[in-house]
């Protein structure tokens, strides 16, 4: 495992390795799960509007914030950085680049970026290669801190979901279900929470609630997603409103073996392909090879920021060698054409036994009676 | 106001036609077209979560996971393209009136398909764009594409009768949320649980979105880590999103009386009755800060003593002392008073609609 400054120093390392004077990482704020956050992995600081963060060779950092008046928090998360706060974060950072007018530059976080920053910082430093995988690699396994985030997280995501038992019931719409899981995740300390919910006799994918009413034989499908100190934990949950058809049951345990398959290949030394081949391999032999490819499925899991998204998807074409120390989601989430789309998944840490579920209890298909 | 902008917008969004017929979108597209060239056979408007006002106006699609796109032509059906695959349309059509929903996937080449159907596109908001579509987009629209984001904002700080429906029931929200977090002040909450209970008293009122903001000594900060004791005089900043429309305010939240708050709320009182149709922007500016003087300002108010508001939380309309702009009817505002006294800070607002003669007030911090 990791500490904050031993990943920044490996990063130091890489620059040098590179060529690299300095690094610029730039994030607009928008935070979101499939979008890594650059200025969050040089320097833990989740902002409130765009924010950049240059760091030199030798490890030191200046941490440009907007609104101006968010600076002081900044420094408090920050105390070593230099903190600047300002009201145009593009105008700030050009300012400091300034003064190392023969510095080679490598840029992270730029082509995500939104054009009208992008392009100010695209133009100024066109000769600036990008640096998304110095930082991002650096990051891959998580921090002490980080993982410790996670687990609160997942802890948080457990409690959401037994909440969420709780009040579902016929005539609450989604929209209503998800923004009171929302605001309970928060009161039990989530400062967000990436919460797809929806329901159905029959889901074709999960999707962002509705207005839609629960009814009376519905699937709900949960993926409850909290955020502890800019770490996110998901787990994944499928729930019937009624009780549940024999058929649906039986495809649940699929589903849930399917996993179980994907947790068990995820070892230090295989591949994130590995783990989706396993899984893969649990619902071919079943039958289901069509559905374990495009349009049904991209994916059987990812990474989980804010800060670093890797090791990225458990895909077939993703060749990352897991290590110890990486955390991120397995989930089957298969769409069955008996049942429609059903959601199981965990968030792992993989440890040098092999991958070990952050959540206390796995997923189980769960009856509102 | 800059807020924790969360990973996912998970309120209420559906479109409701009662409250805002399809008609009415009809009239803005209309609107659109007259500043255009009449070459211009198309608009192409791009909404993120975080930046999505334009695309509300035109579609009232809230773009809650990913991006959208619309594409207006001047004649015949829009089109929207949303984030995610076929299978995720379902979700995304009760959330506007426009029929034709497809997949926003290569999106560029969407669009430029639909220019050699079309012919010459005008781009609203593309600076939102990330900056490889946006760059791909430039290749069909052209390296400097027309863009008409600022003529649409022109359009969309007047707001129509049914837009001030949403806004004053947005208000409505407002009031409530406040009090639930002055109650749950004086009753001693700690200070997460004060701003908690406000947040739920709206979302139980059926808000879309709420953000808040909060701190002790006037300061403001997001939701991090549970602050578990009572904070006294408490600073708090609301923002409630109803049906699309942005309603928000500050109130220092205090058991006991304070002459800067005091203080606060009568400079506001005076500018809200200064704040008629024609009132030059600067004039109200300057006039809040001749009162303020010779206390400092509050960080809030450094630049701006307020902006209009609507399906943006921030429309580019400032209340400062270099603005060129001048109050219309059919605006609303969001009015701020921040100043410290020998260290005490305090940040009161309202919400204030421009009428034909006068203004109203559609909430102020009691």
């Amino acid at each position: 495992m990791v500490t904050f400054d031993e990943r920044l120093k490996a990063i130091c390392a890489r620059m040098e390795d590179r060529g690299l004077d300095l690094i610029v990482a730039i994030h607009d704020g928008a935070h979101f799960i499939e979008t890594p956050n650059p200025v969050m992995v040089l320097s833990g600081f989740k902002s409130l509007g765009p924010a950049a963060c240059v760091l030199d060779r030798t490890g030191e950092t200046i941490l440009i914030v907007t609104p101006a008046w968010d600076a002081e928090r900044a420094q408090v998360v920050c105390p070593g950085a230099r903190v600047i706060g300002g009201d145009d974060m593009a105008e700030d950072l050009l300012a400091v680049i300034s003064q190392h007018p023969k510095a080679a530059l490598g840029i992270a976080g730029l082509s995500v970026a939104p054009f009208g920053i992008a392009k100010r910082m695209a133009d100024r430093f066109s000769n600036a290669g990008s640096a998304d995988d110095v930082v991002f690699d650096a990051a891959v396994a998580k921090t002490d801190d980080e993982i410790a985030w996670a687990r609160e997280a997942a802890r948080i995501a457990e409690l959401n979901y037994r909440h969420l038992l709780q009040i579902a019931r016929p005539g609450v719409s989604e929209d209503e279900l998800a923004i009171e899981l929302r605001w309970h995740s928060k009161s039990l300390g989530a400062e967000d929470n990436f919460l797809l919910l929806c329901a159905s006799p029959h889901n074709r994918a999960v999707q962002p609630s509705t207005g839609r009413k629960i009814a009376e034989g519905d699937i709900i499908l949960a993926e409850i997603t909290p955020s502890f100190c800019g770490q996110l934990a998901q787990i994944c949950r499928t729930v019937s409103v009624g009780t549940a058809s024999e058929l649906l049951r039986t495809k649940y345990e699929l589903v849930v073996e399917a996993m179980n398959a994907g947790i068990g290949a995820a070892a230090p030394g295989a591949t994130m392909a590995d783990v989706c081949r396993a899984i893969n391999a649990a619902l071919e032999a079943q039958g289901y090879g069509e559905y374990c490819h495009p349009p049904h499925i991209r994916r059987r899991g990812h990474g989980l920021g804010f800060a670093s998204i890797r090791p990225g998807d458990v895909a077939l074409d993703n060749p990352t060698t897991l290590a110890p120390g990486m955390v991120f989601m397995i989930h089957p989430n298969q769409y069955l054409p008996e049942t429609g789309y059903l959601l199981c998944g965990e968030p792992v840490l993989i440890t040098p036994a092999g991958a070990e579920p952050l959540t206390g209890r796995q997923a189980a298909l769960a009856e509102l009676s | 106001m800059f807020t924790m902008h969360p990973t996912l917008l998970v309120g209420p969004a559906d479109w409701d036609a009662a409250a805002m017929p399809k008609a009415e979108f009809a009239d803005r597209i209309v609107t659109l077209w007259r500043p255009c060239d009449p070459g211009v056979a198309g608009a192409v408007v791009y909404g993120s979560p975080r930046h999505h006002a334009e695309l509300a106006y035109f579609t009232h699609f809230t773009p809650k996971l990913e991006p959208a796109i619309a594409l207006i032509p001047r004649a015949g059906e829009p089109r929207l393209l949303v984030g995610g695959g076929v299978n995720m349309l379902g979700a995304a059509k009760p959330l506007t009136w426009v029929d034709q929903l497809l997949p926003l996937r290569d999106a560029a080449t969407s669009i430029t398909q639909w220019a050699a159907e079309t012919g010459a596109l005008a781009l609203i908001n593309g600076d939102a764009m990330p900056l490889r579509l946006r760059e791909a987009v430039g290749k069909t629209l052209g390296a400097t594409p027309l863009d008409v984001t600022g003529a649409v904002a022109a359009t969309m700080h007047r707001k129509s009768m049914r837009e001030m429906a949403m806004v004053r029931a947005g208000c409505a929200t407002l009031e409530v949320t406040v009090a639930a977090m002055r109650q749950a002040h004086d009753a001693g909450q700690g200070a997460t649980d004060i701003v908690l209970a406000g947040e739920q008293t709206a979302y139980r009122r059926g808000a879309q979105d709420v953000r808040t903001l909060f701190g002790r000594d006037g300061r403001l900060m997001p939701f991090i880590a549970p602050v578990a004791e009572p904070v006294d005089p408490l600073q708090v900043y609301v923002a409630v999103r109803h049906g699309g429309y942005w309603a928000e305010g500050f109130a220092a939240l205090s058991r006991s009386a304070s002459s800067v708050r005091r203080r606060a709320s009568a400079i506001l009182a005076e500018a809200i009755a200064a704040a008629r149709p024609g009132m030059p922007h600067r004039e109200l500016a300057g006039l809040i800060a001749q009162e303020i003087a010779p206390s400092a300002r509050h960080f809030v108010t450094v630049r701006d003593f307020g902006h209009s508001i609507g399906l943006a939380l921030e429309e580019p309309y400032r209340l400062n002392e270099t603005s060129d702009g001048v109050l219309e009817p059919g605006e609303v505002y969001t009015m701020r008073v921040g100043l410290a006294d020998n260290g005490a800070p305090a940040v009161v607002s309202a919400m204030v609609a421009i009428g034909d003669g006068d203004q109203d007030v559609l909430w102020k911090e009691p």
